[in-house]
């Protein structure tokens, strides 16, 4: 069994690796290419949300900075749009440098009180640049086209996002398993008993919460220049926060395996459900698909991998 | 001439504070009770306002009296959803979370089946009392805000009650705060669990009605009532009926502050703001947990 | 490895959306493709420039089609999104292998899709996203007619133009939402201050939604503002409208921005939302041919008295293409651009002849709400009923 599902997931990195050059239509290219960042997303909220139970409701607003920050570098030096690829490094710096501070304090707050501090602070990050001009404001920013083959260029961005993901993926993989994966679970279990074996509490959870806020920065950046035009409402959407929080949770919130699953068949089955069904339909079937999930698996698809056939309960 | 756009920008800011605050209590009370987030909690306030609408314009039945017709079938839907619904998600490892996604459904349906049987358009309610105001001095009462206002306090008034002096409601408080020893005094944790969940979702029918006094509502509109839900709740300490009550005034008050004194591009960015610092100060909110 | 089997499930729902989509490709009937925010927040906008598209291609086909092949109208879903917008304008372009594309809404999305319309050399007729969006050096973009924030207060500036200078209003209160819309018709606030002498007092931005009208209303009584801009959408109008009757503030006029065009503010407000001023690029008492007929089917199919204006943009934006199609004879974008650029079209809107940027001559008709329905006041050729000015009191 383990080869044969070894070789399929061999396959599978191969084939999303080869997809942009076979030269299929470019919708597939850019679909995934939105999948793989919902995944970078719902990877890195993991860490933070799903290893520590710090739940974090302003993950978003961390894709909007770095999108930002991409535009705004991208703008003020004139570059030509190839350096994009290196312009969405330092906008994962500039989010995961927000993250320090904002994390600093929020992080000393529990529970509920964590949850509403990340989502205020989303929401101030939204305003804000809406309401300052040298942001572009309510206007929005353009960035300039490249030059080149829209399928080519699409299929460019593409790869690097499967590297981010796949970076993203086997960072959260290994810190899962590591001294720092079980400091940050042991503080979801309990955080006081964490602090009593050695856990460096307040260090760890920054640490985790810094990293979880670097790579949607990178994502940002990238997710920037395919949309060519920005606007707080699109980028610091709070829908894209919340969304990131039910695909980890959706596919299982306590592993790095939960978020891929989640983004993956949410983002999927979305794009099924409304290219075959009316508008409203669609929607009330994909709510549907919420409830039934948990009915049947409340602790997220994972749990059924994870049970296996054995456990009935 | 300036303190007088102070008190009244503070007057309309208190009266959709308590709103914000009634539609706060039926949340916090499932949350801390029962340790469910109800996501769709909003979306049955948009479904309370759209029935109460659909009763003023085919019979001209004002509002607030629409809320008494609605009323049973709301506590009625809330039951039948726990029953089936959230009950048999309560074996959950983390029900905060699983009840969070499973209700995120709900929102959806609720939202999309208005939008499917009514339409998408938004509503405000129009009533014989719109647009009018009483006038104390200087400062104005818009009649509708206040009739929302009063509704607001009504309803938070009776759920006060309700937990603090009924049999239910002592039993209820009892089963949160110490399940097992509830247990053992013969409380039907399932049957008390059901009637404060009916309770829950007919409060925010209510919140929803007073809301449409002062807000046009679209079937989308719940997203937002949300996060003001999410903000009052948490300020007020998750399963504190009274202190959610008081936050959400806080935060009328906050607004209704900032409109008077800074541009308004400003205002939400300051009441988000001066949020996130009481956060700071206090970490566990202004009023303690009831859980 | 429990993941893998995980993995493995979903790379065969991935092949099973390959699959699905590789065969709906059709061939037959001129396709025309793109994506409306069918649900969530525009959803009941959007909704009517689905029907206007809708009915604009049922009326072709039953002429005999464009360019003798029948039409089909794809439309996706975009959940108000603008990236979801961006990814099914590429799917419509590279999946569907659409013939054309359909213009989207709203000003953000319109943005977001334009610069792909570029890149894949599409024609897009569309609202666009105001003067910023044209000035961006597209070519294959066109406001057919567009929505402009900076040309949406033209007919008003010009009306006033005719008041004696003694009965103008003189101080102004502009309370503005803070988005594209918002900032575009700021532009036009600028123009009003300068040609018409009338100060502005109280210049504010809010973000959406609006907290509370009561303080705008209250500051705009207290400083003697004798015309209130309500720049913003239908929930902030209405507040704002209800705010002003409740506070019994009576000012020359008030100018709605592009709420009280929709079928809501008459139908919901009622007689509150009388006399308010607007602007709008298209209306159903025009005179150019086709508005009459799109009444009476509106009429019969929705029971409205006459066709909602988002329902005469879908058809007018149609009513562009189409003409650009058939000028050019064929499919070829970059001849449909050309012939565009270089031809005039024939709405219902009116007669416009493109510039570089894709835009028509500014202009805009001024509106006014009057005994429920919405007027035409302004050119005078148009006019449908006099104005009612200075603004009655309320009652």
């Amino acid at each position: 069994m383990k080869p044969f599902l070894k070789t399929l997931l061999f396959l599978c990195i191969a084939g999303a690796l080869a997809l942009p050059w076979l030269s299929p239509p470019v919708y597939f290219v850019s679909l995934l290419f939105i999948v793989f960042m919902y995944v970078v997303m719902a990877e890195s909220w993991v860490l933070i949300g799903g290893f520590a139970g710090y739940l974090s409701f302003g993950h978003g607003a961390f894709l909007g900075i770095g999108a930002y920050t991409t535009a705004l570098l991208m703008n003020h030096f004139h570059l030509s749009p190839l350096w994009v690829l290196v312009s969405a490094l330092p906008a994962g710096a500039v989010a995961a440098c927000i993250a320090a501070v904002i994390g600093y304090p929020a992080l000393r707050l529990r529970g509920p009180y964590f949850a509403l501090i990340t989502l205020c602070f989303a929401f101030v990050m939204e305003l804000v640049v809406k309401n300052l001009d040298f942001l572009g404001g309510p206007e929005g920013l353009w960035l300039k086209a490249m030059g080149i083959d829209v399928g080519l260029a699409r299929g460019i961005f593409f790869e690097v996002m499967f590297v981010l993901m796949v970076v993203t993926v086997l960072t959260v993989r290994h810190i899962e398993f590591s001294r720092f994966g079980v400091g940050l679970k042991a503080i979801k279990e309990d955080e006081e008993v964490a602090q009593t074996l050695c856990v460096h509490t307040p260090r760890v959870k920054l640490s985790a919460f810094v990293l979880s806020a670097f790579f949607p920065g990178i994502a940002g950046g990238l997710y920037a220049y395919y949309l060519s035009y920005i606007h707080p409402e699109t980028v610091f959407n709070i829908d894209i926060s919340i969304l990131i929080v039910l695909m980890a949770l959706f596919g299982g919130g306590g592993t790095f395996m939960g978020p891929i699953v989640g983004a993956i068949s949410l983002s999927l089955i979305n794009e099924l459900l409304s290219a075959f069904l009316k508008a409203e339909y669609a929607r009330v079937i994909y709510g549907l698909l919420f409830v039934v999930l948990i009915l049947y698996l409340p602790d997220g698809v994972m749990s059924f991998f994870r049970k296996g056939k054995s456990a009935d309960t | 001439m300036t303190g007088i756009l102070v008190l009244q920008s503070l007057i309309s800011g208190l009266m959709i504070g308590a709103i914000y605050g009634l539609l706060g209590v039926g949340f916090s009370l499932v949350w801390g009770a029962m340790k469910v987030i109800n996501i769709a909690h909003a979306a049955f306030a948009v479904l309370g306002a759209y029935l109460a609408y659909a009763l003023l314009k085919m019979f001209g039945l004002d509002p607030v009296l629409g809320f008494f017709v609605i009323l049973p079938f709301l506590f009625f839907g809330g039951m039948v959803l726990y029953r089936y619904l959230i009950f048999p998600v309560m074996r959950a490892r983390d029900i905060v979370v699983s009840s969070m996604v499973l209700t995120f459904g709900c929102a959806i349906i609720i939202e999309n089946l208005i939008s499917l049987i009514g339409s998408p358009d938004p509503r405000v309610f129009t009533t014989r009392y719109t647009g009018k105001a009483l006038f104390l001095g200087p400062f104005a009462f818009q009649l509708p805000q206040t009739v929302g206002a009063l509704m607001a306090l009504g309803g938070m008034a009776v759920l006060y009650i309700f937990l603090k002096k009924t049999h239910t409601g002592k039993a209820l408080r009892a089963s949160w705060q110490q399940p097992e020893a509830a247990r053992l005094y013969g409380i039907n944790l399932k049957r008390i669990s059901m009637i404060a969940f009916g309770l829950a979702v007919a409060s925010a029918g209510l919140g929803g009605i007073a809301m449409g006094f002062v807000y046009s509502f679209d079937p989308h509109t719940h997203n937002l009532w949300l996060i003001y839900i999410f903000l009052v709740v948490i300020l007020g300490g998750v399963g504190n009926v009274l202190g959610t009550a008081l936050a959400g005034l806080l935060i009328g008050l906050l607004n209704g502050l900032s409109l008077a004194f800074f541009p308004y591009q400003w205002v939400n960015v300051i009441t988000f703001g001066v949020l996130i610092l009481i956060l700071l100060v206090r970490p566990s909110g202004l009023f303690a947990s009831e859980v | 490895m429990k993941g893998f089997k995980a993995a493995g499930i979903l790379a065969l729902g991935m092949a099973m959306i390959l699959m699905g989509s590789g065969l709906s490709v059709a061939a037959k009937p001129i396709l025309i493709g793109g994506s409306l925010p069918l649900t969530g927040k525009f959803a009941e906008t959007a909704k009517w420039i689905e029907r206007g598209y809708r009915y604009w291609a049922e009326e072709i086909n039953k002429k005999g089609g464009l360019l003798g092949r029948p039409v089909k109208l794809i439309i996706y879903d975009d959940e108000s999104n603008a990236s979801k917008a961006v990814t099914y304008a590429e799917k419509a372009i590279t999946v569907d292998k659409v013939d054309l594309l359909f213009g989207g809404y709203p000003g953000t999305a319109a943005r977001a899709v334009m610069p792909v319309a570029e890149k894949y050399k599409k024609v897009y007729v569309s609202m666009g996203g105001h003067m910023k969006s044209f000035s961006q050096g597209y070519t294959y973009s066109f406001g057919g007619p567009p929505l402009m924030g900076e040309w949406w207060y033209l007919g008003f500036i010009d009306w006033m133009k005719t008041i004696p200078e003694k009965d103008r209003p003189k101080r102004a209160a502009v309370y503005t939402m803070n988005n594209p819309i918002g900032a575009s018709l700021l532009d036009s606030m600028k123009a009003m201050e300068k040609e018409l002498g009338i100060k502005i007092v109280i210049n504010e931005k809010y973000n959406l939604p609006l907290p509370d009208a009561t303080p705008l209303i209250m500051k705009a009584k207290q400083m003697k503002c004798d015309i209130l801009f309500s720049n913003g959408f239908f929930a902030d109008g209405v507040m704002t409208m209800r705010a002003a009757k409740a506070l019994n503030y009576n000012p020359k006029a008030i100018v709605q921005g592009v709420g009280s065009v929709i079928p809501a503010w008459t139908k919901e407000l009622g007689k509150d939302g009388d006399y308010v001023f607007s602007g709008t690029a298209l209306h159903n008492k025009l005179k150019f041919p086709g508005n009459k007929k799109l009444n009476e089917v509106v009429k019969k199919r929705w029971g409205l008295p006459a066709y909602p204006v988002y329902f005469g943009f879908g058809y007018c934006w149609m009513q562009t293409l189409q003409q650009g199609v058939e000028g050019a004879k064929s499919l070829d974008q970059t001849k449909i651009r050309d012939w565009l650029k270089s031809h005039e079209v024939h709405t219902i809107a009116g007669n416009f002849k493109f510039d570089k940027r894709g835009l028509p001559k500014p202009y805009n008709y001024l509106t006014q709400v009057i005994d429920g329905k919405v007027e035409l006041i302004w050119p005078l050729s148009v006019r449908t009923h006099d104005p009612v000015y200075p603004k009655p009191h309320w009652k």
